[in-house]
């Protein structure tokens, strides 16, 4: 198993299009990172424009290199699943199409083994991805903008909040959310590995992927309530974006933040079950599939 | 002689489309064994299924003795293959392609292993070519050394000459007999074309539609006294009345373009000399077995065809 591991994170190296994900990361976080150095001043007006009356910080330091990286998640962490989907989706479709899946069918490698192999190598990519992104939105962010307290804007009910996190009190949230993130983005690549198994080229399973995920984000933003109560609950997609739940900080009596503590621990407990069942039930339904299937390409 | 392979009542539907049916045959350990049919006759199907590629809709396979189903890793470790087009990753090297495969097979070979199976298949200069580089010559020879990476006792080659040019058939031909003879391999070859199978293989099976038409000895099956001739002459009705008053009368047959007799392949002089002797000259004379002709009309035929009898 080890061993086919190594084989298939061998031949995802050795594919160019493996780096398209890491290089549009590094292109958007650089963008990103240009625009607030030269301009970001601008933004945080706006963002503060309701709530500087009754809210005193020195804006100079609010746009540090924690807050960047908050910045860059919330826009990125959307687009991410579209990368994922390129290297799942094309998982066994991919070799369908070029023909190696019989090649390797015909070796003592078993059905199960290979999309278990096919699922850890998308696991890793994903991790190795979201590293990058640590890297490039975490660290490269903090070279550039130093190291503050951190603000996070949050829109509760139909009241909007801002939270402040002393800078002590981050790098140990953003560890756990990019934990979080891993999790979330599996569960894409389990539903790309999925539809990968019936299709004999990549480009049906990876639209069909990304289809589905925005299918079901609009689903999950539809603010109905019987949607709300019956269907978000068991939309993955209604779960992709907790991560942010970590840098939601919990609050005494006063309304003044704890160090180190998370406002809804259970909720964000509850979405990684969810994530996770939905990994497993992917996983199970592509396995059970592929080991029916004829492979006839 | 000691059976590998026993393909016992197989059968395999895809809907209402009977793709193999009933199909029992036994491949016998050093055989070079012929599987000959027609484009969709459902010789890709039965390699398929004896590659867990399919699942037989019912019937049974057995490979060194042992229930395919039951036994599949184990029995696969001893079995290589190269199912129609040898299509390997482009984007990698010769090399990696074949290190990737022999690890997939679970082993770990020294880079002179490597090379060495390169060599056999005349690739060792090309090592670290893309594969992407490669004619489809140099594909084919490169999926057989993928094929027998791990030193298969069993290879199974589906159409191993489709697609290449003079010199590639012949090489492939050349590697195919060297296997057998110099490494003691029992090799399976599907082709539709009877002359390949007659030059490289020692036992055959012809297939058609799904079913066994025939299976035995090459040298049995194509016993040279059972020779169609086809002969083309400056008269051919002379030649016809000519002949009509010999001993060949008995088979003969002429159409637009030519005279046909069945006969054994060594009168073939003696008609060139009779023919001669009453002053007609030969075009051409094209000695052809019984069962090549039969196998003619097995895939012209859309109808049903009479089964062969040797």
């Amino acid at each position: 198993m080890l061993s086919l591991l190594q084989i298939e994170l061998f031949k995802i190296s050795k594919r160019p299009r493996t780096y398209i994900a890491f290089a549009a990361i590094t292109a958007i976080v650089m963008i990103f990172q240009f625009a607030f150095k030269a301009d970001g001043q601008s933004y945080m007006n706006l963002m503060l424009q309701n709530v500087q009356d009754n809210f005193e910080l020195d804006r100079s330091k609010a746009i540090n290199g924690y807050f960047m990286c908050y910045i860059i998640l919330n826009t990125l962490l959307v687009q991410v699943p579209i990368l994922v989907a390129l290297i799942a989706g094309d998982a066994i479709s991919g070799e369908a199409n070029m023909g190696t899946l019989r090649l390797i069918m015909t070796k003592p490698v078993s059905r199960t083994q290979l999309i278990m192999v096919k699922f850890f190598a998308s696991f890793l990519f994903t991790v190795f991805l979201l590293i990058w992104m640590a890297v490039m939105a975490l660290f490269v962010s903090l070279l550039i903008f130093g190291a503050d307290d951190m603000l996070i804007f949050r829109v509760k009910g139909e009241e909007s909040q801002i939270l402040q996190i002393t800078k002590d009190d981050v790098l140990w949230r953003y560890f756990a959310a990019f934990g979080y993130a891993a999790v979330a983005l599996t569960v894409i690549a389990s539903l790309g590995i999925l539809l990968s198994v019936f299709a004999e080229n990549s480009i049906g399973p990876i639209v069909a992927t990304v289809c589905i995920v925005i299918f079901f984000t609009i689903v999950s933003n539809i603010n109905v309530p019987i949607i709300d109560k019956n269907v978000k609950p068991w939309l993955f997609t209604s779960y992709l974006v907790g991560w942010k739940g970590f840098f939601y900080i919990g609050t005494d009596f006063d309304g003044q933040p704890i160090k180190g503590s998370i406002e809804n621990w259970a909720a964000i407990r509850n979405s990684l079950y969810i994530l996770m069942a939905h990994i497993a039930i992917f996983l199970g339904i592509a396995i059970y599939s592929f080991r029916k299937k004829d492979i006839l390409s | 002689m000691q059976a590998l392979l026993n393909v016992n009542q197989l059968c395999k539907s895809f809907g209402q489309f009977n793709a193999v049916n009933n199909l029992s045959f036994t491949v016998n350990k050093g055989d070079v064994f012929g599987f000959l049919g027609e484009n969709g006759a459902g010789k890709s199907t039965t390699i398929r299924m004896i590659l867990t590629l399919i699942t037989p809709t019912s019937g049974e396979i057995e490979l060194f003795g042992k229930n395919l189903q039951h036994n599949r890793k184990e029995i696969l470790q001893q079995v290589g293959a190269v199912i129609e087009r040898p299509d390997l990753y482009k984007y990698l090297t010769a090399y990696e392609n074949l290190n990737l495969f022999a690890k997939m097979s679970g082993l770990k070979l020294s880079k002179a292993t490597l090379m060495e199976q390169l060599d056999i298949v005349g690739l060792a200069d090309r090592f670290d070519s893309n594969v992407k580089t490669f004619s489809q010559g140099m594909k084919q020879r490169l999926g057989i050394a993928v094929a027998l990476v791990h030193n298969p006792e069993f290879i199974i080659l589906d159409e191993p000459t489709n697609g290449l040019d003079p010199q590639g058939i012949a090489d492939i031909r050349n590697l195919i007999l060297k296997l057998s003879h110099e490494r003691g391999k029992t090799i399976l070859v599907s082709s539709h074309l009877l002359s390949e199978i007659e030059i490289i293989s020692n036992r055959m099976l012809i297939v058609h539609r799904g079913k066994k038409i025939v299976e035995g000895e090459v040298k049995t099956l194509l016993d040279p006294s059972k020779t169609v001739v086809s002969i083309e002459t400056t008269n051919n009705h002379e030649a016809f009345e000519q002949l009509s008053q010999s001993s060949w009368k008995q088979t003969l047959m002429m159409n637009d373009y030519q005279i046909q007799l069945e006969t054994s392949k060594n009168d073939i002089p003696e008609i060139i000399r009779f023919l001669s002797d009453k002053n007609i000259q030969i075009h051409s004379i094209q000695p052809r077995h019984s069962l090549e002709d039969y196998f003619l009309k097995l895939t012209k035929s859309e109808k049903h065809v009479e089964p062969f009898t040797n």
